[in-house]
Parts: C-alpha cells; structure tokens; sequence
C-alpha cells in the first residue's frame, strides 16, 4: 500500500475475520505454550533484571555510596532514570485516553497494550523514589499526610510531595482504566474457559459481567468520562515532575516552558518504547495482522510530531537564555552545548531532534528494522536529556570553586538495566497471561460490527 | 452518494448580507475611533492597536493553523469546514492595516527602541542584536509574507481540487503543511515575542509562545465555530453537518480553553514560587492598582466559565449554547490580551490601574470589523465546501 | 422443577438485533434485556434507556474531595501547625493546586468506576442465572441476544416464544435458575472455614512474632542495631587507655562555661561578686519565672518564708529578714549557687544569668514589701 486513497478509511486490523476468529486469534497467545522465541527474550529480560535486583540488594546492604551521587551532583542516575519511566508511562495513557476521546480508531488495536506498558513503566519508575527513600519498607510514612504522634504533617508545598500524590495518582487511575477495559474481556475468557481453576480466576476477575446492554450504556459513559479524567492527568503527571526541577533557582532548570516541554518529552520517548515493544511482541507472538504497519507508521508520524516540538522547545529555551540576559542562564546553556557534558547534550539533540526527522520520508517510516532502529536511538535521546539537565546544571552552578564532574558507577549501570529487566519481563508475561488486544473494543469497530441502517438521520 | 454530490453543486453560494452590513459599520466605527484615538491619545491608541493586532493575528494565522492542521493529520471530521477556515484565513492579510501604526508608533511603544536606553542598560543592550527596529519589521514583514504564501497555496490547491477533485492534491498539501508547521511554530512565537513580551524588554519566559498560541488556537476555532453555525443555518451548508460536527468543534475549543489555563498556570506558578525579581516583577503591575482582581478575573474569564459552559456533552452538540460559548471564548481572549499588554500603558504613561474606555471599545470594533468584512469578501459566491475533497463523503458521514 | 428465569432468544446481525430490541420495546415489555458482545451504538435509543448518569457522580465526587483537600491543606499549614516554609505564605494556593487536581482526579476516576460496579452493576455476582448458559456462552463471543424476563407484567412463556420467533430470532432458550446456585447459603461457621481462619490467624501471629524477636536480631537484620561504628564511652583497643575517644587538653574549657571561683568561699563571693546584669525588667521578669520554679516551694511565693510543703520539707526562712537585706548581691548569688544548710545549690539547673536575675528579683521583692515613701515618688 504505497499510496493513500482519501474516499477510504485507512484499515488497522488487517484480515476480515468473523467476530469468533477474533476472540480465537487474540485468545491464542494464552492457551497455548509458547515458543521458543518467547523464552529466549524471557530468558534475557530475566537476566537484566537479576543484575539489578543485586545491585539494588549491595545498595541496601553498603548503602548509597555504591552510586555515583556526589556533591555537587547530589541528584544524579536514579532520578534520571525515574523521569525516563514515568514518561514511558505517558505513551500508554496518550494512546488508550487521548487517542480515545479523539476517536483514532487505530488505537484500539495496541490501547490495551500500551496501557499495560504505562502500569509496568510507571512501577519500574516507582522503584528510583522508593530505593531513594533508604528504607522503603517505611516510606509511606515520610510520604503520606496521616495523623502521627509528632503532629507533623508532609511538606504540601514541596514539589516532590506532589510528585508522590501525582505519580500514585497516575498508577492508582491507570491500573483502574486497564482493569474496567478488562472486565468484558476477562468474562470472554470466563465463557472460553475448559479447566474449572481458569475458570475461577476469570469468574473472579470478569465480576460476572453479563455483556448487558444496560451496563454497557453505563460502562461506556464510565470510559469516557476515565479517558476524560486521565488526559489531563497524563498532562499533570509529568508537569509535576517538570515542576521538581522547574521551581527551584538553577540555572537551566528553571524555565517556564519545562512542563509542556517535559510532557512532549514523555509522550515522544513512550511512543518509541511503545513502538520498541510492539515490534519485538509481534515477531514474539506472530501478530503481525493484528499490529499492522499502518499502526506503526502513525506511532512514528506521532514520534516526528514530538519530536519536533522537543525541538522547538530546545530552541526556545537557548534563545531565551540569551535573550534573557541573564549570566548564569546563558552560562549554563553554553556550557550544556560546549562545556564538559557537551558529548551527552549532541548525543541527546541529534537522537531527539536529527534522527526523528528521518521518518518524513515514507520508506523509513514503514521499514521495520529502520523504525526499531530509530526508536531505540530516541529512547537512547531522551534518557539523555534527563541526563543532560540534571547533571549539567547541577555540575556547575552559581558556585565555580563547587563545581565538579559526575561519573556513573557500575551499581548505577546496573541498577539501569535492571529497570529494563523489570519492564520488559513484566510486558512479555502480561502479553502471555492476559489477552494484549481489547477483545470488546476491536469487536466493535471491525467491519459490519455496527448496524448500517440506525443513524441519527434515520429518526 | 450520487445525489449528495449534485446537492453540493447547487449549495446557496450567497452568505448573509448581514455580516458583510454589520461588518462595514463596525470597521467604519473603529477606523473613525481609531484616528481620532490617535490624534488624541496616541499612546492608548497604540496600546489598544497591539490588542486588535494579537486578535486580528490570532483569528487569521490560527485560521491557516487550522487548515494546515486538517491536512497534516489527515483529519476527516473537520473537512466539511476547511473551506471556511480558508476563507477565514484570508483575514491574516489585513494584519499590515493594524501593524504598520504600531510599527510607525514603535517609539512610544518599546522602550527598545530608545538607543541610548539601550546603551544605558546592559540587558537591552545585550539584547539588541534581537531587539532592534529594522530587524522587528523584518521579521514582521518575513512572517506576513511566509504565512500568506501558505496561506495562498493552500487556497489555491483546495480550490483547483473543487474541479479535478485529485486525490494528488491532497497529498500535496500534506507534503506542503508539514514545512508549514515549522515555520508556523517559528512565527507565532515570534509574534508573541516581538509584539506583546517585548513590551516588558527586560522580562522573558519560555512559555510566551505557546501562551499565546493556547489562546489563537481557542479564538481561531471559535470563530470558525461561529461561521459555521451561521452559515449552517443561511443553508450554505449541506444539512447532513449535525452535532457530531459541532461536538467536535466544541471539544476542541474546551480542550484549548483548559491547554491555555494549564499554560498560564504553569507560568505563574514556576515564576511565583522561584520568586526572582527579574521574572516576577512582570506579574507585580498586574497585582496591584485594581489589576489584582482583573487577574483574578481572568482565570475565571478564560478558564472556568468557558470550561462549564463546554463541559457538558450537550452543550457542545446544541449550536445556540455553543453560540454562546464561541462568543465567549472570544471575548475571553479579548481580555487575556488587554490584560498581557495594558499593564505596560501604565508603565509607559505614568498612570495607574486599569483604563476602559471608548478607545478600547473602539479597536475591538475596528478587529470585529476587519474580520466580518474581509470574511464577506472572501467566502461570497464561493463553495462553502471543499468539494472536490476526497476526504469529503467521509467527513460528512462523521459520527461520533 | 427449578424456576424460570427467562425466554432468551439470540439473533445474528447488529442489525437484527437493533430491530429486534424496538420491537420487543414497542411491545411493551419492560424487564427485559439485551446482551451484546461489544456495545452496539443506537440500542440506547432503541431500548429508550435514558442517559447515563455516570458524570454528575464524578463531578460532584470530584469537586468535593477538591474542596476538603485544599481545606485540610488549609488546616495544616494555618492552625494545626502553622510554619513557614520557603518563604511562601501560609496559605500557598498555587501551590496547593497541584494535590488539589490529583484529588479530584483520583476520587472522581475511583469512585465513579466503585459507584457502576458496586451500584449499578452491583457486582461482582457469578450466580446470576445467564452464567454459563449457552445463551451467555453465544453472546460473549459473536451473538446478539435478548432475554425476556419471567418477572415482566407482560410475560406469557409461550406468547413471548411466539413473539420472539416471529421478529426473527434465530434461537430460543428457557433460561431457569441454578436451584444450587440461588439457594446456597455461605455459613460462616463451617468448620473448615473456621479452621482456616484460626490457622491464618495463628501464622500471621507467629510470623510477626518471628519477625520482630527473632528475625531483627540475625544478621544481616540486625543492621540497625550493630553497626561498626565506635559509640561513646565504649571501649576501644585502638587507644592505649581502651577508650573509645580522646581525653581533652589539660585545662580544656567549654564552650561559654565560666568556672565558679568561690567554691568554698562565701566571704571572697560576698566581697568580690558584683550583679553583671542590671534590674532591667526584662531581667527582674526572667527571676521571677525562675524564682517561682525553683525558690518558691520553700520561700514561699512573695519570699516570706510561707512554704507550700506544708511540713514536708523544712520551711524556707523569710528573705525580707535584716539579715537578708543586708547580704550584698554576692553573698546571695553564693547562697543559691552553693546552697546553705539544707538548701541545695542551683548551679546545675539554673544558669548564671537566671541566678544573677533571681538575685534582682529578690531584690525587688524586699524593696516591694519594705516600700519607703522616697519609693513611691
């Protein structure tokens, strides 16, 4: 398909099928064993995550100093890495949320997964705060307002605190969206199942749903009215954490364009996570009807889109460091772009802002390992630009006889790969274990699923 | 399909005489106001000028925005209207009317433009290569060129497409918008910058750009909202556009009224709580003197009323309450811009607090009025629709 | 016989099934229903069902938790335990606003999914009689049906088969209740329930009391308490004498200590002593408060020698005796440093300038007492 035909709408489920060969082609993953490709992947996420969860265990044992975290550069690695998963989280609520209320049919084939990926993202991301804490077995009580015997109550007007009430917030609400998307579907796999344990468990999670119209009209309302409430979310989640750095004095950290630029950030590094992910799963489970290129081609259309607006706000904010005026701002700006970091803030402008660009042209856009290729190294961009404002800014600041240069340890490394581990160990189980496509909602926007003939006109 | 297609040949091509009346007697009011406002007050009336540019700015260039929006998204909802916003966006050609009287008044206006202010003050001078008067008209000459040749093509290719109705057409135009979408980023940025941030020389916010475009975005939709119900109900339009197309029309406009507040709110709030004088003394003007409660007023004004208004589903599908909230809206952006620059008359004139009057009243007239009237002579005895579209069958089908 | 449920008839188009459910609404039937596998858009009209609700329970939820979140914020920062913090005011709204949107958004998306569930649903409930028919089994996958209740005021058996045969259903079930299923009861004192619970019970009191007298004390759990690190006056063979710190210089002073020269020597302290802090009434104030602490007791509030002990303790004499009066301010100053008889000394417990500032209050209580007309001028 090389050209577009405008009369048609463009077509994301590839292959006709019957409303029963849906529920067989999407139930399949998980009746039977899989194949040998699912636990070589299995395998090597496996492995990642060991090697974190051992650093993460020298950490507690030897305590924080195993990291690189030094003065000046008091904020480093963790959370670099708690901004990257949070904003992989954003893609899955943009896509199941966003897309929804603007009514992208294309959407409905990957929502599901991608809302799996935001709750596996964001609980990768919850580890860099909570192992930050020291002792996270009690970190709901540094965390959380509750009356207490010293009478003391949290810091309402920290940026971290609201940090806590946003991140807990996005989990709580997505996790809520992906099970009420479930229910219909867990009641398929109920009606499916042949042993008596399966059965149970999906009793149990499908609540008894009766595909009743009367709950469908309440239902649909229900989603709507989530997909309303999580937009803004989304939004919230991350200019929150925009506002941990942007409310503080630091040069290069405090600038009124962060939160959006931060938003465009996450959704443009999520959507290459997304896109990543899709391209291993649907090679891992021979899906490649049901994620077709069409998807995958407006996820990097998408990727451009963001792309270019991380763009214009790395534009934005040089121009007005110098337009500012301001010393240490335009400093801190030089020194970004020529200063000791200088490798880190190329690397991060040419992944995020050059190589993105490559997908105006339509080939590279719709070539599988070109397109996996360009998502990994966008990936590769935005960790860096985390990277880049947090260590830059904190590495020289008003202070020259206190500046310093900050060097990863291997536990740092470590710990890194490991948050790979655990997102991607948890998206191959949950795309073995739970059906990874919305069995109801790609029901209901397959051919001739809708009555032709009952339109408004009609009345 | 067939007979939809001959329907839209014989659409009614005329619109409402009353637009055009109402239009001339508007611009007739705020040309006569505005050169007596001038002879008088020259310096009101520059400010007040500025205001009238940002709307006239904001209806015409969000109009190309929008059109090139349409095409770059492959949008197909928003087809049955792109004719309109086209014909909408031929109001950006009358910005030089309100440009060049500021351009001519820069002297009373920006304080940049005083070089030995410039020479006395290490920031503005620091500034200059920027701030500077040849390259200011410059950029504003670049921008009126760059987006009204956009603005041309686009046009020029919708209306070629009325007759060949080629599919190649609208994958030019694709191609065309994304280049557009650039320079369109660029522009609208610098607009902002150039006219209304530079007015305070020595204050800077990243945000500025995006600020202003949260609030063109809101006002370009909700005039095109307004003459889509106007012309829907002259029977310009096919009778199939129903609300599911103003439901979608309405939705964008709540999504843009609450993007403007999340963009305001993100700059007050960083700039209040890092709390340094070389920021926040641009809010300071605006919390003393009586303007404290037109702040107040504003987060009410453009945000909250519009969002209650827009927050029910019906009231986005029921076109006399989405009237309401377009008219709205509008007037909300009228306000967030006299509150963006009047501020710096009290600054440039000594006085203090907020001033209204009958030369504010006049400039909003005279903006109302370029816009009804260079509308008229654009869209009149045209097609309405994009006919040629091949988008277009599917758009008129839209349903939620 | 079990009872009847209901007549459910499956039907295979969307389109059959949009007419299928207006007539059976047409005709006037009331409990019944319509299963889809995916919603149908329309049958919300065709079954004339009014509006969702679901909206006004988020904005209403949404906007009242908005509201006690600001104003427990509120009461925190204003009088619960009002502190400044970052030079912000004490109610910082723009700062509040953050929690105050994920409050709205986290009740209002919550709540409002708990309200259908729980409410409108009122789930979860797996012994409904359409469970694992066929019927369910059909419409789950890729059938459209509709199921007539036996509760409908309408309802005939054989009248509602008829009808639904002749709008074109394709297969007509009795759906009866599962007698099993409808009356099972769940008794709570099963024993196997009840076993199960003491069980859970008592490995829940175990484990916690493995935890915390057994577990906390092996290593590595015991981190916390020991630790290499070298305490306070703990031994130590890194030094010769074995202790764990230094011995300071010979002569060492604290910090703002100021040694005590007359130990032993009231007439030196009652010669050489002057009052270095001057009756301010700032001072004469911080005396007072001290004198009512500590000298009180025995002395008696106005110094008369008026104990509160009752007898328990020997009663204080009068400090407005001559032989008071006429003590200089360094005698006294000694006196409640040192102690006399069975007084104690004060030095450990009150400081220099709270015994020098007692000395000024005594002075004014004397003068107080013992007023003279040139006092009154």
């Amino acid at each position: 398909m090389s050209t577009i035909d405008y009369t048609k709408n463009e077509v994301f489920v590839e292959g006709n099928r019957t409303l029963k060969q849906i529920d067989d082609v999407i139930i399949a993953p998980l009746d039977r064993i899989p194949n040998l490709k699912f636990f070589i992947a299995l395998g090597f996420t496996l492995t990642l995550l060991l090697i974190g969860t051992v650093a993460i265990g020298l950490s507690f044992y030897y305590g924080t100093g195993l990291w690189g975290n030094n003065n000046p550069v008091g904020w480093a690695w963790p959370i670099v890495n708690f901004v990257f998963w949070v904003g992989i989280g954003h893609a899955g609520t943009l896509i199941s949320a966003i897309l929804f209320l603007l009514r992208q049919k294309w959407r409905n084939g990957i929502a599901r997964f991608a809302e799996a990926m935001t709750i596996f993202a964001v609980i990768t991301a919850l580890i860099f705060p909570i192992i930050h804490t020291g002792r996270p077995w009690v970190a709901a009580v540094y965390l959380l307002p509750y009356p207490n015997q010293h009478s003391l109550w949290v810091n309402f007007n920290s940026p971290l605190l609201w940090d806590v009430f946003a991140v807990s917030t996005y989990f709580t609400v997505s996790l809520v969206f992906w099970y009420v998307g479930l229910i219909p579907d867990f009641a398929v796999l109920r009606d499916r199942a042949t042993g008596k344990a399966k059965k149970v468990i999906y009793s149990i999670f499908s609540l008894g749903w009766r595909f009743s119209n009367r709950h469908w009209q309440h239902y649909e309302m229900t989603y709507l009215i989530l997909a309303g409430l999580a937009t803004p979310l989304v939004l919230s989640v991350h200019t929150i954490v925009s506002f941990d750095f942007a409310v503080s004095i630091l040069p290069g950290w405090h600038t009124t364009i962060f939160p959006p630029y931060f938003v465009a950030g996450a959704i443009f590094s999520g959507f290459a996570m997304v896109q990543n992910s899709l391209v291993v799963i649907r090679n891992v489970f021979d899906m490649q009807d049901l994620i077709p290129l069409n998807t995958l081609e407006t996820m990097n259309k998408i990727i451009l889109l963001t792309g270019t607006m991380v763009g214009y706000a790395y534009s934005m904010e040089f121009f007005i460091a110098w337009y500012s005026g301001s010393q240490p701002e335009y400093f801190t700006f030089v020194n970004r772009a020529f200063g000791p970091y200088s490798w880190a803030y190329w690397i991060m402008f040419s992944c995020n802002v050059f190589i993105p660009q490559l997908f105006w042209i339509k080939k590279i856009r719709r070539s599988i390992p070109l397109m996996f290729i360009i998502a990994i190294f966008v990936n590769i961009g935005m960790w860096f630009e985390r990277f880049v404002i947090t260590v830059t800014s904190l590495s020289r600041d008003y202070l020259p006889s206190s500046w310093g240069y900050y060097s990863p340890t291997i536990t740092d490394i470590a710990i890194l790969l490991g948050s790979f581990g655990l997102f991607f160990t948890l998206t191959l189980l949950f795309t073995r274990f739970l059906p990874s496509i919305a069995i109801a909602e790609i029901k209901a926007v397959s051919e001739g699923a809708q009555p032709t003939h009952h339109g408004e006109d009609h009345e | 399909m067939s007979n939809q297609q001959v329907d839209m040949n014989n659409l009614k091509k005329e619109i409402p005489k009353g637009i055009f009346i109402k239009g001339l007697i508007l611009l007739v009011i705020g040309i006569a106001a505005a050169v007596f406002a001038y002879q008088i007050d020259p310096l009101r009336a520059s400010f007040n000028n500025i205001i009238a540019l940002l709307l006239v700015v904001s209806v015409g260039m969000g109009a190309i925005f929008l059109v090139a929006l349409e095409h770059i998204v492959g949008a197909v909802w928003s087809v049955p209207f792109r004719r309109i916003a086209e014909h909408q966006s031929f109001i950006f050609l009358a910005t030089p009317l309100l440009a060049i009287p500021i351009i001519l008044n820069m002297h009373d206006i920006y304080h940049w433009t005083h070089l030995d202010a410039v020479l006395a003050d290490p920031i503005l001078y620091q500034k200059s290569p920027y701030l500077n008067e040849p390259f200011f008209i410059w950029r504003s000459v670049g921008i009126f060129v760059i987006m009204s040749l956009f603005m041309f093509m686009f046009y020029r290719n919708s209306r070629k497409q009325d007759e060949t109705k080629s599919q190649k057409t609208s994958k030019f135009n694709a191609v065309l918008s994304a280049p557009f979408m650039m320079l369109f980023a660029i522009s609208i940025t610098m607009v902002a910058v150039d006219y209304a941030m530079s007015l305070e020389p020595h204050w800077f916010s990243t945000i500025f750009g995006v600020y202003y475009f949260a609030g063109t975005f809101a006002t370009a939709i909700s005039v095109l909202t307004l003459l889509v119900l106007r012309l829907k109900s002259n029977g310009n339009l096919v009778s199939k556009i129903n609300g599911n197309h103003y439901y979608s029309l309405g939705g964008l406009m709540f999504a843009f009224t609450a993007f403007w507040m999340y963009m305001a709110f993100s700059q007050y709030m960083l700039i209040w709580y890092a709390n340094i004088p070389e920021e926040t003394f641009w809010f300071l003007p605006r919390m003393e003197h009586g303007w404290e409660y037109m702040s107040i007023a504003l987060i009410f004004i453009k945000f909250i009323i519009p969002f209650g208004l827009l927050l029910n589903r019906n009231s986005k599908m029921n076109p006399s309450r989405l009237k309401v909230a377009a008219y709205w809206i509008i007037g909300a952006h009228i306000y967030d811009m006299y509150w963006l620059v009047m501020p710096t008359y009290n600054h440039a004139s000594g006085t203090h607090g907020p001033v209204f009057g009958w030369i504010e009243v006049g400039f909003v007239a005279l903006s109302a009025g370029i816009i009804m009237v260079v509308y008229y002579l654009a869209a009149n005895k045209k097609n309405h629709l994009p006919i040629g579209d091949p988008k277009l069958q599917r758009g008129l089908d839209f349903h939620l | 016989m079990s009872k009847l449920y209901s007549i459910a008839a499956l039907f295979d188009t969307p389109n059959s099934i949009m007419d299928a459910a207006a007539k059976v609404q047409d005709a006037g039937y009331e409990n019944y229903d319509v299963n889809t596998p995916y919603p149908v858009h329309g049958m919300d009209d065709q079954m004339k069902l009014r509006p969702s609700k679901m909206g006004y329970y988020t904005i209403t939820i949404g906007l009242t938790f908005m509201s006690l979140m600001l104003f427990f914020m509120y009461w925190v920062y204003n009088i619960d335990y009002p502190q400044v913090i970052g030079g912000k005011p004490l109610f910082p709204l723009p700062a509040f606003v953050p929690i105050m949107f994920e409050a709205t958004v986290l009740t209002g998306a919550v709540l409002t999914v708990a309200i259908m569930i729980i409410f409108y649903f009122k789930f979860p409930n797996n012994s409904h009689p359409l469970h694992d028919s066929d019927y369910m089994k059909a419409v789950s996958s890729d059938k459209f049906g509709i199921c007539i209740e036996a509760t409908d005021p309408k309802f005939d058996i054989n009248a509602v088969k008829d009808f639904l045969k002749s709008i074109g259903a394709t297969q007509i079930d009795e759906i009866y209740f599962d007698e099993e299923e409808v009356n099972h009861k769940n008794k709570v004192l099963e024993p196997k329930f009840v076993i199960g619970l003491i069980l859970i019970a008592g490995f829940t009191s175990l484990s916690v009391y493995l935890h915390m007298n057994k577990l906390l004390y092996i290593p590595p759990f015991d981190w916390m308490m020991v630790q290499h690190k070298v305490t306070a006056q703990d031994h130590s063979d890194f030094f010769e004498n074995g202790i764990s710190s230094r011995q300071p210089v010979e002569g060492t002073v604290a910090r703002g200590f100021m040694p005590y020269l007359y130990v032993d020597d009231i007439e030196g302290a009652s010669e050489n002593l002057q009052n270095p802090y001057p009756a301010t009434a700032e001072n004469i104030e911080l005396g007072k408060r001290k004198y009512l602490t500590y000298c009180s007791p025995c002395h008696g509030d106005l110094g008369k020698g008026d104990s509160r002990l009752k007898g328990q303790f020997p009663n204080g004499p009068t400090i407005h005796s001559d032989k008071i009066v006429d003590w200089t301010d360094g005698r006294l100053y000694h006196v409640i440093t040192e102690g006399q008889n069975v007084m104690p000394g004060y030095k450990k417990t009150v400081t220099r300038k709270e015994r020098w500032s007692i000395v000024n209050y005594v002075r004014t209580l004397q003068r107080a007492l013992d007023a003279k007309v040139e006092d009154m001028q």
